[in-house]
């Protein structure tokens, strides 16, 4: 998690290279607004990583998810003209991928085409016994994680998804959300428990 | 530091957003109290195990192709920093045209807005050049409802009535019979078209319309609970509880408005957003003079009479 936010910022980094610098994300932002696409493609690569990891925990469906992150960029590139300089080029990244999967959750909305979990449901792991942590396969923890995130509501999954696994800071997440910091403190700490409350029957840590 | 303290502050110390003077507390407290270690310890357990979550997601060569080919016929060539050379122009000026990759790109592009426009156009009303005047509803009469309408309804006919339908405009120097509603057209425009789905456009339209209408009723009854009550403190619980609701969605159209490009609307929703904010953040039970406060700023910028005319 940690190698991924050092990923995103290559500000600050100890013993950058000359051609890093060549290519940090102002410089690569200047390129392609000017048209160039192997610069528009070095930020696809830097980025897509994470943008398609928050799209898809938003949206829990890994073909839309997909979709969403090629609309995601193109508006990006489309864009790039109004992206501030003080604006951090993932803050801004995030940004759109918030507003295009927020589109795509209406939309589904409206056309009645979304499932409506159950926590029974959704959580039915066969063994009720909460089981060690270390000896939980990835593929059940994925699944935990996966299902119980999906079960928060979309304020509550939008700051979890940034705060916990894209590692923004709270000003970050109130420059992508627009929510002021009191409400998401509030949202992040209810999400926490929320997630505690339907892991824990499952998952037991020990020291 | 008490132990109700340390707990209250774990998580955004784990986050590292506690300021230094409460880190340093609680590192000091952590040391000492074995309750509040052992919260410590949950938390970053739970933080360990989120941190192996793997959503298995692939970037695939494909995606990247998909944005190329989106992208590409809208890059702008790169301007070179070559000297000027009047031979090469010259060259340039006889030489065979290439038809490459990009240009293919643009006309495909080209070609499905155009199709996609038709198409659009073809869904849409029947509609008149800009300013000419098309239905002149005489009072009490009810309009024809719009074709995205399934169920109309009293309520939704009101909403619709009111908002600013992309395609049709609403003229306000009517200069025609009293009462009548005059309604002029615009062709819609192509880029909305190719920007954004045209429903959610739609969506998005009557959202913002529902969103204002709202916004006004809460305006009106903050400034007529000014005006009846003797009270020196006055409930608000409902009228701040609104405001949050409200808050909450001004925030995500105004940003909807901004990256659709609709700039009158995301300027019209910052306006109306310190409003929401001072009314959300007002106690329970607040003084007269609060209220009159907003009030007075409500009509210094006629922000109800802007959400009005919206």
């Amino acid at each position: 998690m940690k190698r991924l936010a050092q990923e995103l910022s290559l500000e600050g980094q100890p013993g950058a290279f000359a051609a890093s610098l060549m290519n940090s994300s102002a410089d690569l932002v200047a390129r392609a607004s000017e048209g160039d696409q192997e610069a528009f493609r070095l930020i696809f690569e830097r980025y897509s990583r994470p943008v398609i990891s928050f799209i898809y925990d938003l949206v829990s469906d890994r073909g839309l998810a997909e979709e969403l992150t090629q609309e995601t960029f193109v508006r990006a590139f489309r864009n790039l003209g109004t992206l501030r300089q003080e604006t951090k080029l993932s803050t801004w990244l995030f940004g759109i991928a918030k507003n295009v999967a927020r589109e795509a959750l209406r939309g589904r909305i409206r056309e009645n085409r979304h499932v409506d979990l159950d926590d029974k449901a959704v959580l039915d792991l066969t063994d009720h016994q909460p089981v060690p942590v270390n000896r939980l396969l990835n593929k059940e923890l994925n699944d935990l994680i996966q299902r119980s995130l999906a079960l928060l509501d979309d304020d509550k999954r939008l700051v979890f998804t940034l705060k916990i696994f894209q590692q923004c800071s709270y000003e970050e997440i109130a420059e992508i959300t627009g929510f002021s910091i009191p409400k998401l403190k509030t949202d992040l700490h209810r999400a926490r428990s929320e997630m505690r409350k339907r892991i824990s029957p499952y998952v037991r840590f020990e020291s | 530091m008490k132990c109700d303290d340390c707990q209250n502050l774990l998580a955004e110390y784990i986050d590292g957003e506690t300021i230094d003077t409460e880190a340093e507390q609680i590192t000091a407290h952590l040391i000492t109290c074995a309750a509040c270690t052992s919260e410590f310890e949950a938390l970053t357990a739970e933080q360990d195990l989120f941190a192996r979550y793997d959503r298995e997601l692939e970037i695939t060569p494909a995606m990247w192709t998909a944005i190329q080919a989106r992208t590409a016929a809208e890059s702008r060539p790169v301007v070179s920093s070559s000297k000027f050379s009047p031979r090469e122009w010259l060259i340039g000026l006889f030489a065979a045209p290439r038809f490459g990759l990009a240009f293919s790109g643009a006309m495909a592009v080209l070609l499905a807005a155009i199709v996609i426009g038709v198409m659009y156009l073809r869904t849409q009303p029947q509609i008149a050049p800009p300013g000419e005047v098309v239905i002149a509803h005489p009072p009490g009469s009810v309009p024809p409802p719009p074709i995205f309408e399934t169920r109309p309804s009293p309520v939704k006919d009101k909403a619709i009535e009111q908002m600013p339908s992309p395609y049709i405009a609403r003229s306000k120097n009517s200069g025609g019979s009293k009462g009548a509603t005059l309604e002029t057209s615009r062709r819609p425009d192509q880029n909305d078209v190719l920007f954004s789905d045209i429903a959610y456009t739609e969506i998005e339209n009557k959202d913002t319309t529902n969103h204002i209408a709202q916004a006004q009723n809460l305006l009106r009854s903050i400034r007529s609970i000014h005006l009846d009550s003797e009270a020196d403190e006055v409930d608000v619980t409902y009228e701040k509880a609104m405001s949050r609701r409200l808050l909450d969605e001004n925030v995500v159209l105004r940003r909807d408005a901004e990256t659709s490009g609709k700039y009158p609307v995301k300027a019209l929703l910052g306006d109306l957003e310190p409003f929401l904010i001072d009314i959300a953040n007002l106690p329970d039970k607040t003084t007269l003079k609060e209220l009159r406060t907003i009030n007075d700023r409500a009509q210094k910028t006629e922000i109800v009479a802007a959400l009005q005319s919206y």
